[in-house]
Order: structure tokens, then C-alpha cells, then sequence
């Protein structure tokens, strides 16, 4: 379908962009990469008229390094996420999460901050981040705020984001030392193709147990799903296979799957598994091997 | 606040300003505004990668990315590749990989590689992987693309010529000039460079677009259209709707008229076309359609052939009693006795099989452009379509003008896999709608149109019984399917033939029982899809071949050899096989592939499997009843002797039968390749070929071609014997020049032989034509379908990995042996031959359409609709065993289509080796393994290791 008549607005400053969309409402959308929004609206899921580009805001780019943390503007491109030495050395999860979104070319327009504001359920990256414990911070009419990447998410395409608010940048604190990271996600084919399933997890070790685990489960439930019961299970543990298939199997019971043309319910539980299995194995031995 | 905006954007080292909408894309603002038609659209979602371009040199999808958000910013197109003349080094790496089929996704595959070497001029396979891996190539050129990428950087400063690259392919010839070398393609350098035009790329003054508007319902009857409001609709310049077409029903199969161009009365499928609207672009188009008003009283729909044969079931074609029970067509052939040769084996078991409804899916989405010139009664129709001449002939009956005031020409065309082998919709709309508004109306399926108005491959339900003797040996086989056809018979008739046709001409069956039932449904309709008909029950037969030679403790390649077809042998269904060497690619491909220290002895999850598979070079008869010749050429020598061009009006889908007809034609005038211009295919330039399926080009067109070049080079050893003063026939035409064969030094320049030809006595033209033999087949009902002057064989050997844990498949190598008669270019071979080897791949594993509660396939898109990638890549080894078929030119056979069909048994049998499961659903999808697998340890089996 052809796209509908909207006009297309390029705000110099956030506050300028804040006003507007809050003056618009509904009718107004923030477009940064628009690999969501440019095929939702020949899909006639998208009925914005208005379209505020958030390009102009400079603020919004760029990874820095914030202490030992890092500070990832949301209107960074996947691309320069996957491609980013600093994401890759203090949050490797993260960088293997935008480096398996879509192709070279979607990752070229996609930004970071467009795969979270658009809550899909299956998105890369945020899950990624919240075993990272990442915050997001946005910036509205009324000021600024932080919150838990987890509590960002608030269903299927429903997030936190007040009207007019932007989302600046996604932060990572330091990663607690002896802990490792691992994201793993089944898709149907190698190439450019949407996950059916995905984990993301981070391990702590302490005197070889287990000091810690944040597992977050992808693609089987409507928003990305923080299993806390599975994490409980592995901590004051020694690794080993045998907990690591229990905490699989627990995080295979907290899934909340569904059945679409991409795979069915039973068989996404099943991919949790060995996902769960396989990312905690890689994120311990990861831990294992942590130098500060 | 809305209206246009100034867009100021450099394109290819040019700074442009655009008064633009705000909603124009920039692949929109390439091509509509700017001209710039080599950036191609092959889905506008972002799926396909066809519309790539550089943006600040990083790659991205110009369908997402809206033109204001290029503000300000340098891109590069295919345009702006190649300088001054000179190609990009990468441009000519793809042409003499042979990294170019259709064309289609070239420009887009080149942008991002031009964007990955700018970053990493040596990139590894795995880079070049992950580069491209948004780049959809359904003629699945990958394996070339990664040679090509990896070694663009010998090509820096090198001009371009035809000659084939150094690493010279297998199969090369030296006993010609030009044939069974690997000369580049034809239509390479036009294709790299973005120039080829293909229908949506043709842009005429004043033209208008047009759309069709679908049924939202699977099955219902009209009750009222109102088309009031828009028309009224400013912009809109005609709507028609069932009443304004002609009555007349029509079909490519002429057994069969069962289509209405706009629905009448009924429609039969979600999509069914209801109503056209021609206006001014295509946003009011599409408003318009938006603006018809249409009642239905639904019906109920039934979506599978089981229901729809049920008693009481919807008729779907309630006009046409012959239709009754749903039942499209009927076949019951017995050859021999299989009751006594059941009685006769030592082994006799039976399955199951389900096949998948998959789609061609070729890049180029079908396109249609019409125009009626010379006071209005002469129709000039530009169509993406793989049989210009079924087509032609279709416009011609329907619209009732004379085939001789129809003017039918098709542009380059982005792949077709028999999904472009018939007259569509689009041409009968955009005629019909040019005819009404005086203007030339282009017309275009979107992705999703694609996918409803389908012609794709028949889901068909198998039911397969073979007899073996305990040392392998067939006694009989009995083979039943039902084909899910759709709401339309399309080729579905002459499908249910070729179903049971090709099981008896790869192995001796003494005593052979096929019963085909084509059943109507409420779905799109399926067709012909490379292959045609054959790879569904091939996969069945080549599985249960597998299973039972288990069963009896024979080697899969022994039981092969024990039952394999042998040269001129006339099959139980009365087809006569002349060349054969099945055997050497069995035998070829057994000691290539390793498998006697393979089979059976890799690691759990790793394994091994054969699969085999042959097919026809050409039908032996049309689709419809005619004395015409299938296949005709002409050649008219240049004034000057410097060059010739090559008229007939062959379909090159991509596949490369220009380059192979131009070969011949070279080989056999005695001249360079370079020499030979192909003309357009234009009905009123080229004289009719039969168009491109069932895999006929190279037989066919290659024996006419041959044939009016035999007649030039006659007229000019003629003149040249008379300057030489010796007897023609003493005469021979070599690379330009023309001498005695004895003495080479005698002779004289090709092309002063022809100046003295053209100064005595006028135009040199040559014409030849080609018939397949007379009065091929048995004398039973659908004995025609199967018919061909010569078979192709081959032999596959596939070695996947699967993950038991996920049940991931992945297909590591396949090793390939196929008697396709001489190679004529064994670039374009073994380009096939890899194409179908991915494309199988993912018939087997990925791909299938699926049906929603409303009849509507759920993932009509390339997102859902899963096609392989670039990653997907097996390694490959390709070869052509020696063989000469006496009916083909120069020995010529066929192997666009026949190298479909090894590939579906040789994956089902490797994965069976992998990890003990044998799944006779397609596709075999992860799902499938792990439930066998759960099966088979339920079963008693021990868990991760072979029984
Ligand atoms: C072919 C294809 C393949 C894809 N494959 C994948 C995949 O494998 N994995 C995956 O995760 N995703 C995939 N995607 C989805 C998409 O590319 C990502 O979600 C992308 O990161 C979205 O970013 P964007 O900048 O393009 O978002 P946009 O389309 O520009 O915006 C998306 C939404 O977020 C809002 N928004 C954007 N930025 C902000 C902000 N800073 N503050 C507030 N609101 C904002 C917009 O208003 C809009 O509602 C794919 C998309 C396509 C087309
Ligand atoms: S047309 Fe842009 S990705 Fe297919
Ligand atoms: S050459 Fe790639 S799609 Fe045909």
C-alpha cells in the first residue's frame, strides 16, 4: 500500500521536540531509523500524520563510556552498536544482540532506541540490555527520568513513553567483576531473519559459584521477560550442566509463548531450553574468564 | 502543513533539488523522479535488499528510508558505479563469476558489496556472508557473488571482454569455438550496470498506473458493485468492474477455460480479481479501489482437496458440471500388471507423503505496461512473462483483436520459475484500461498480489506403494496423489500429468499404476513451478527407495545402479529415453562425494544422502493444439559482414538462454561470439518460440537457431566457393573466416563474403525452425504429457548437519553429477545447477505457504515467506558427465529444470542419516525433527545415536 499524506517536521532541540509531540498527540510520531514505522504504515498499521524526525538532535547519538558503564544515545544505529569495541568489550551480549537484527542494510537505518520504543516482542536488543540491567532515560515536556529497561516494557508494542516523551539514550552500569555475558536466539534461516526465540543472560561468579544470574527470555512472551525465579535457582551454586538444564527447564515453565506462522507455542518452550542452557554455559565460561 | 518539501540530496557526485511529499521514499524519488531506474523494488519492506543503494556510504534499503531523510546527503546508486565508461572492478568481477542471472537483485547485491569492500577490501566468506545477507537472490547466484566479492580486486583496471575468466569452469570444451565454452553472459554487462530494463523500468510519456482490487472473501457471489465514487474520484480515469470485460473465459490450457478477467459472478479466492481502476498515480489508485463498494453473499470455502471432494462440499465452479465434486482433472494410467508385480517383490511397502505450497517468489514482481497506438486498434503490451507467445495468443482471444494487431514485447525478465507463464490479470487490465483512457497504463503486483495470485507449486498429497526383489530390484509401483489445485485449473492440468509421467523415466518400473486427482479449492491457484509436478513425488519416491533398501541392507547408490534407466529405452508410459548416462552420474558422484567412508559412519547429527532426478528438454507437444513449429529463428547478416543479429522470439528469464542461443548461433556461423546481437523479443521482430518452460530453450531454440545459421553459412560458402573457385561443400566457417578445410590458408574474411553476398543479391537472412519429433507418446489419455526429444539425468549427494537440540538443519555440501547432453556454457550450467540446489534447499526446509481462517496466505511476505539467503550457502561441487544427445544441438540437452529435482530426496535422505528421522511432510522443518526425534526414542531407539 501506499504510504498516507503526512508531513514531516525536523526539530532542532529536544525541548522542540517534546512540545510538538505532546501538542500532536496521537497524531504525531517520532521517526529515527523508520524500519518500524515505514513498513507499518504500508501496512496500514501506522496511522501518525505527523512525523517529528528526531536527526537533528545530536544529543541523542552517539556510545560514550560513562565511568565504567556505558552511555548509548538512542538515536545510535545498531550498526555502530555491533560495530562498537567498547560495546563489544564491557557488554558483549549487547553487540551480538544488534549484530542479529535484520541485514547490513536494516542495521544502517535502525536505531537502538527504535527497537526498544516500538516493544516488539521479538526485538534484539532489549533483552540484551536488561540482563545487563540497563536504564533507560527519557526526556519529556515535564523534565527528565530514569527507569529499569525492564519496566520500560509494558506489553506488545506498549511501552512507558509518555506522550511527548523521547527516549535520550539507553545507559549499562559497570558490569559487576567475575561476570559474564551471552545472548543466544533461534531463527529459521542463518540470513536476516526474525528471532523465534532468544536469550539473553549474565552470570556472576564468586569463589566458583554462582554470586548472581539475570536471565531475559525474547520472542516468547509480549514483552521481554525477566525470569526470576530460573536466575534464583543458580545463585550460592557451582556451575555445572545439571544446573544449568534445571534453570533451562524453569526458564522453559516461566515462558509465556505463543503460536504464530514463525513457530508454535510448544516448540518455542523447547527453544527457551537450549537457548537458556546454551547462554548460561557461554556466560559463565565468559565469567570464568573475566579480566577488569 | 502538508505539501511538498525541497529535497537537496548529491546523487552519484550530482547535486540534485526535488520538490517532494513527504511520504515519497527514496527508492521512489530514484526512480520516479529521477530517472534513476537501475535501483530495482522487489518488495518495499525492507526484506529483499533489491532497492539498495549508499547513503554516506553505508548501505541501505531506499524503500525505508524516506527521501527527506536523505536531506543533505551523498548516495550512490548503480549508477554511479562504473566511471567513464569503465566498470567498477566489482561489476566486472560479477560478470565473469557468472554472479548474474536474472539481474534482478544485481544493482542492489553490487551496492552492498560496494559498501562492505569500502570498509574491508578483503573480505572473508563469512564477511561477505553477513554483508549480503539482505540481499535475496531467488536464482540464488551466492555461491558466485562470494567468489565474486572475494576476488573483485584482480579486476581492478582490467576492461571488459567476453572472454571466459581464468579459473576456467569444469566442463570447458576445445572442440569448438564458442559452444561448451564459458563465455560471459550476454546480458551481464547490461545488468551490472543497472541498464537492462525490465517492464516497471519503462517510463512513457502520460502514463497512468493501474490496480486491481481483490476479493476479501474466499468464496462468495457478487451482489453489487458501485464503482460511482470512484470514479468521481479526482485523478481517476477509468474503473471497470465484471460488466466491462469480455465474457469470454480463458486459461493457458486450453482443456480447461476456467478465468475471467474480472469476476463475473462468483469469486473463488481471497484475491479473486473484482474491479480495475486506471488514474493518475498510484496513491489515487489505490484510493479508488479503496472507494468501490462491493456486496457479497459469502459461501462456504473449503481450503483443502479432502473436504472439497467431500460429498456435500461447495461447488466452486457450479457452471462447468463437468467440474463435479470439486474434481479439476482426472488421471488413471496402468502400465503392466502392478498386482503381479507386487506378488513378485520380496518387499513391498507403502507411505505417505505431503508436499508444500510453496511460491516462486522471482525478485521482479509481475509488471504489465500497455499502450494502443494507430487510431487505437493496435495494443503494444510490455510484460514481465516467461511465454510471450502463450500470452500473446491469450490478449488475442480474449480481446478478440488479431494476433497480427498485437504487438507483445518482453523487456528483461527478473526471474520466473513458472510463476510468469501465463497471461495474467495485469495484461488483460492494462489493456483493457490503456484501450479506455487513450494512455498508456502501467500495472504491478505488490509482494503481497504476488503471493494471491500465486501459480506456485501444487501441495500434493502422495500415497506411494513399491515392490522390490530382495536384491533391489523394482516390480512394481503404485503411486496416487491429489493435487491441491486452487480456485483455477492455470497449468494444473498438465501438472497432474507430469506427476506420474516422470516417475518411470529415471528407473526401470515394469509394472507402473498412477492416479492423479487435481481438486479445486478456495485458494490461490497453483501452477507450474520449476520442475513442474515432479519434485514432490520424486522426493517420495526417492525417500521410500531409501527406507526399503535400509529395510533389505542395500547400499542407497547400489539400489540405484540395480534399477537405473539405460540409453534408448522406451519407458512402461511409452516415453523414449535416447541418451542416458544416469549411471556415470551416479558413479561420479558416489566416489566425488566421498560416500563410502561417509555413509553411515559420520558423527550423530552429521549425515549423508542421495537423491536423483531427470526431466524433459522441452514438451513434446504445445499447450494448445497446433502444427506451428515450437521454436523459430532467423539471422540477418549486417550489410558489411561485420556482424549478425539473431532474431527469435526465446524467453530469457534469467537462466541464460540468450547467451547459449547466441552461441550456437556464433559456433555455427563461424564467427566471434562478440559478433552476434540477440534482437528484442518483440513479436513484431522475432518469429515465435514457445517461451521459457519446461526447460526447452536450449534443445529447441538452439536447433532453430542452428538451422538458420546452417543457411547463412550456405548462402555465404556459396559465394565464398565462387571467389575461391572451389566447390562449396569443400568449405568451412571458423572464427571469421571462411576456407577450405584441407588447406586453411585458402579462404577468404567471413565478412567480405558476406559484403559480396549482400552487394549480389540483397539481405542475408537465414531462417530455421524446430519441431520435436511427430506422434511422441502412447496412445492413452495424457500419453503427450512426459513427451520430450530427450531426457536430462542427474545425481545429487547432500551432507547436512542437524542440531538435535533444535532441530536446525544445516545443508553443508552437495556434490552434483548431471548428463545435461553437451555443455554449451558451463558457466551458465553449473549456475542452474547451484540456483536449483538453493532453491530446493529451501523448498525442503524453509518454505511454504500458510493458509489463514480466511483462505488468505498468512505470510504473502518475504519476512514470513522464508527464502534462502547468502547464508545459506552449501559448499557445491557441480559437474556435467560426458554425454551427446543425437536430438540436441551440438548434443544439448536440458538442466534449468531437471537440476530441481535430485536435491529434494538427497536433504531428506542425509537428515534421516544425521539423526534417524524420517519426516515425509514438507518442508522438514525444525519442529518436525524434534518431534521424530522424540518419536524415534518413544520408539525404542537409543537417544543420540543411530539405531
Ligand atoms: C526487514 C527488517 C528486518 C528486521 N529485523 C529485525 C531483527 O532481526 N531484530 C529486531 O530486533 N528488529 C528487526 N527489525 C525491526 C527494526 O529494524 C528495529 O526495531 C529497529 O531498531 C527500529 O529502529 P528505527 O530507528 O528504524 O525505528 P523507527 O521506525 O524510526 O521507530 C520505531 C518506533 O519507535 C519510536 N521511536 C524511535 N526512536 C524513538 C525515541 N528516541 N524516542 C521515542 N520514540 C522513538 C517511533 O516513534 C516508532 O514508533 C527489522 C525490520 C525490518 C524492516
Ligand atoms: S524493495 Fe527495498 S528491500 Fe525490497
Ligand atoms: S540474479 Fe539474483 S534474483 Fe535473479
Amino acid at each position: 500500500m501506499v504510504m498516507p499524506d503526512f508531513t514531516y517536521v525536523r526539530p532542532d532541540t529536544l525541548t522542540d521536540a517534546c512540545a510538538l509531540a505532546a501538542r500532536l498527540g496521537r497524531d504525531g510520531a517520532f521517526i529515527a531509523g523508520g524500519t518500524e514505522l515505514i513498513p507499518d504504515f504500508h501496512r496500514a498499521r501506522e496511522s501518525a500524520r505527523h512525523l517529528i524526525a528526531l536527526d537533528h538532535l545530536a544529543e541523542l547519538r552517539g556510545i560514550a563510556a560513562d565511568g565504567d558503564g556505558l552511555c548509548i544515545g538512542a538515536l545510535t544505529t545498531v550498526a555502530e552498536v555491533a560495530a562498537s569495541p567498547l560495546v563489544r568489550a564491557r557488554f558483549v551480549a549487547l553487540a551480538d544482540a544488534a549484530r542479529a537484527i535484520g541485514s547490513a542494510q536494516i542495521r544502517s537505518l535502525a536505531t537502538i532506541g527504535g527497537n526498544f520504543c516500538r516493544a516488539v516482542s521479538c526485538a534484539d536488543t532489549p533483552p540484551a540490555a536488561i540482563a545487563g540491567e540497563a536504564r533507560v532515560r527519557l526526556a519529556g515536556v515535564s523534565g527528565t527520568r530514569e527507569l529499569a529497561a525492564e519496566a520500560f516494557f509494558l506489553g506488545a508494542r506498549r511501552t512507558a513513553l509518555a506522550p511527548g516523551e523521547v527516549m535520550v539514550a539507553i545507559t549499562l552500569p559497570a558490569q559487576p567483576a567475575s561476570s559474564g555475558t551471552s545472548y543466544q536466539r533461534f531463527s529459521r534461516r542463518k540470513g536476516a531473519a526474525l528471532a523465534v526465540a532468544a536469550v539473553a543472560a549474565r552470570v556472576t561468579l564468586a569463589g566458583g559459584r554462582i554470586a548472581g544470574a539475570r536471565i531475559v527470555l525474547g520472542a516468547v512472551s509480549p514483552a521481554p521477560l525477566l525470569v526470576t525465579l530460573a536466575s534464583a535457582m543458580l545463585v550460592n551454586e557451582r556451575p555445572s550442566a545439571t544446573l544449568f538444564a534445571g534453570a533451562a527447564e524453569q526458564c522453559a515453565d516461566e515462558a509465556l509463548p505463543i503460536t504464530d506462522v514463525r513457530g508454535s507455542a510448544d516448540f518455542r518452550r523447547e527453544l527457551v531450553r537450549v537457548l537458556a542452557r546454551r547462554a548460561l554455559d557461554e556466560a559463565a565460561a565468559r565469567a570464568a574468564e573475566w579480566r577488569s | 502543513m502538508s505539501g511538498e518539501v525541497l529535497v537537496r540530496l548529491n546523487i552519484n557526485g550530482e547535486d540534485r533539488s526535488l520538490a517532494l511529499a513527504p511520504n515519497t521514499t527514496l527508492l521512489a524519488a530514484l526512480r520516479q523522479h529521477l530517472g534513476l531506474t537501475g535501483t530495482k523494488k522487489g518488495c518495499g519492506t525492507g526484506d529483499c535488499g533489491a532497492c539498495t543503494v549508499q547513503v554516506d556510504g553505508q548501505p541501505v534499503n531506499s524503500c525505508l528510508m524516506l527521501a527527506v531523510a536523505a536531506q543533505g546527503k551523498r548516495i550512490t546508486t548503480i549508477e554511479g558505479l562504473s566511471h567513464d565508461g569503465e566498470l567498477h572492478p566489482l561489476q566486472q568481477s560479477f560478470v565473469k563469476h557468472g554472479a548474474v542471472q536474472c539481474g534482478y537483485c544485481t544493482s542492489g547485491a553490487l551496492m552492498a558489496s560496494k559498501a562492505l569492500i569500502e570498509r574491508n577490501a578483503t573480505p572473508s566468506h563469512d564477511e561477505i556472508k553477513e554483508a549480503l545477507a539482505g540481499n535475496l537472490c531467488r536464482c540464488a547466484t551466492y555461491p558466485r557473488m562470494l567468489k565474486a566479492v572475494a576476488g573483485w580486486k584482480e579486476f581492478e583496471g582490467q576492461p571488459l571482454d567476453a572472454k571466459p575468466h581464468a579459473h576456467a569452469e569444469r566442463d570447458q570444451q576445445r572442440d569448438h569455438d564458442v559452444v561448451g565454452h564459458g563465455v560471459t553472459r550476454y546480458d551481464s554487462p547490461d545488468k551490472v550496470t543497472g541498464r537492462a530494463k525490465y517492464t516497471a523500468d519503462i517510463q512513457l510519456p502520460d502514463t497512468v498506473v493501474g490496480k486491481i482490487l481483490g476479493s476479501p472473501i474466499a468464496h462468495g457471489l457478487l451482489k453489487r458493485i458501485d464503482v460511482s465514487k470512484a470514479r468521481a474520484l479526482p485523478g481517476v480515469l477509468a474503473v471497470i468492474t465484471g460488466a466491462d470485460v469480455p465474457d469470454e473465459w480463458y486459461g493457458v490450457s486450453p482443456a480447461r477455460e476456467d478465468e475471467q478477467i474480472l469476476a463475473k459472478e462468483r469469486v473463488r479466492y481471497v484475491g479473486d480479481e473484482v474491479a480495475a481502476v486506471a488514474a493518475v498515480d498510484e496513491a489515487t489508485a489505490e484510493r479508488a479501489l479503496a472507494l468501490i463498494e462491493v456486496e457479497y453473499e459469502e459461501l462456504p470455502a473449503v481450503f483443502d482437496p479432502v473436504s472439497a471432494m467431500a460429498p456435500g462440499a461447495p461447488v466452486i465452479h457450479p457452471e462447468k458440471p463437468r467440474y463435479a465434486g470439486n474434481i479439476n482433472t482426472r488421471v488413471d494410467w496402468h502400465f503392466g500388471d502392478v498386482e503381479r508385480g507386487f506378488a513378485e517383490a520380496d518387499l513391498v511397502r507403502e507411505e505417505r507423503f505431503v508436499g508444500n505450497r510453496t511460491y516462486q517468489s522471482p525478485m521482479e514482481p509481475h509488471a504489465a505496461l500497455a499502450r494502443w497506438e494507430h487510431h487505437g486498434d493496435r495494443l503494444t503490451l510490455w510484460s514481465s512473462t516467461q511465454t510471450p507467445h502463450y500470452l500473446h495468443r491469450s490478449l488475442s482471444r480474449v480481446l478478440g483483436v488479431p494476433m497480427g494487431n498485437i504487438r507483445v514485447i518482453r523487456p528483461a525478465v527478473g526471474g520466473g520459475f513458472g510463476a510468469k507463464a501465463e497471461a495474467t490479470p495485469l495484461d488483460f487490465c492494462a489493456a483493457i484500461l490503456s484501450k479506455m483512457t487513450g494512455r498508456p497504463v502501467a500495472m504491478e503486483y505488490t509482494r503481497e498480489e504476488m503471493y494471491r495470485h500465486f501459480r506456485g507449486r501444487h501441495k500434493q498429497y502422495i500415497d506411494l506403494k513399491i515392490g522390490l526383489k530382495k536384491d533391489g530390484t523394482i516390480t512394481a509401483a503404485e503411486h496416487k496423489v491429489v493435487l491441491d489445485g486452487g480456485a483455477y485449473t492455470s497449468y494444473g492440468v498438465i501438472t497432474a500429468y507430469y506427476a506420474g509421467s516422470m516417475l518411470p523415466t529415471l528407473y526401470k518400473i515394469p509394472n507402473y499404476k498412477y492416479e492423479g486427482t487435481r481438486v479445486y479449492t478456495n485458494l490461490p491457484a497453483s501452477g507450474a513451478f520449476r520442475g513442474h509436478g515432479v519434485p514432490q513425488p520424486r522426493f517420495a519416491f526417492e525417500s521410500l527407495l531409501d527406507m526399503m533398501a535400509g529395510e533389505l541392507g542395500i547400499d542407497p547408490f547400489e539400489i540405484r545402479l540395480r534399477n537405473a534407466m539405460e540409453p534408448n529405452t522406451r519407458t512402461g508410459n511409452a516415453l523414449d529415453v535416447s541418451s542416458c548416462e544416469f549411471i556415470a552420474t551416479l558413479e561420479r558422484a558416489r566416489a566425488t562425494s566421498g560416500w563410502a567412508e561417509k555413509k553411515g559412519k559420520l558423527p550423530w547429527g552429521k549425515g549423508i544422502g542421495v537423491g536423483c532426478g531427470g526431466f524433459v528438454s522441452g514438451a513434446g507437444y504445445p499447450i494448445y493444439r497446433s502444427d506451428f513449429p515450437h521454436s523459430n529463428a532467423m539471422i540477418r547478416v549486417h550489410e558489411d559482414g561485420t556482424g549478425v543479429t539473431l532474431h527469435i522470439a526465446a524467453s530469457e528469464i534469467g537462466q541464460g538462454s540468450d547467451t547459449v542461443l547466441v552461441q550456437i548461433a556464433a559456433e555455427e556461423l563461424g564467427v566471434p561470439y562478440e559478433w552476434v546481437w540477440m534482437a528484442d523479443c518483440d513479436t513484431t521482430i522475432s518469429p515465435l518460440d514457445l517461451g521459457s518452460y519446461s526447460s526447452r530453450v536450449t534443445l529447441m531454440g538452439g536447433n532453430a537457431v542452428k538451422m538458420a545459421a546452417q543457411n547463412v553459412t550456405a548462402q555465404l560458402r556459396e559465394v565464398a566457393a565462387r571467389e575461391l573457385g572451389c566447390d562449396p561443400a569443400a568449405l568451412t566457417a571458423r572464427d571469421g573466416r571462411i576456407f577450405v578445410k584441407e588447406h586453411p590458408s585458402v579462404g577468404i574474411d567471413w565478412a567480405d563474403a558476406a559484403r559480396l553476398a549482400f552487394s549480389r543479391k540483397g539481405p542475408v537472412v537465414g531462417t530455421g525452425s524446430y519441431s520435436p519429433p511427430k506422434k511422441l507418446g502412447g496412445e492413452f489419455r495424457g500419453g503427450t504429457v512426459g513427451t520430450s526429444p530427450a531426457y536430462s539425468f542427474s545425481t545429487a549427494v547432500a551432507e547436512v548437519t542437524v542440531d538435535v537440540e533444535t532441530g536446525y538443519v544445516t545443508v553443508d555440501r552437495f556434490t552434483d553429477y548431471s548428463d545435461a547432453g553437451t555443455v554449451i556454457n558451463p558457466v551458465t550450467l553449473h549456475g542452474q545447477v547451484e540456483g536449483a540446489i538453493i532453491m530446493g534447499l529451501g523448498e525442503m526446509l524453509l518454505e511454504d505457504t500458510v493458509v489463514g481462517a480466511n483462505g488468505a496466505f498468512v505470510n504473502a511476505n518475504l519476512h514470513d515467506y522464508l527464502v534462502p539467503t547468502i547464508c545459506e550457502t552449501p559448499e557445491i561441487h557441480t559437474a556435467a558427465v560426458e554425454s551427446f544427445e543425437p536430438r540436441g544441438p551440438f548434443g544439448a540437452k536440458e538442466i534449468g529444470e531437471g537440476s530441481m529435482l535430485p536435491v529434494f530426496g538427497a536433504i531428506a535422505n542425509a537428515i534421516h542419516d544425521a539423526c534417524g528421522v524420517r519426516v515425509t511432510e514438507l518442508p522438514i522443518t525444525p519442529e518436525k525433527i524434534l518431534r521424530g526425534l522424540k518419536e524415534r526414542v518413544a520408539a525404542g531407539a537409543p537417544a543420540g545415536a543411530r539405531a
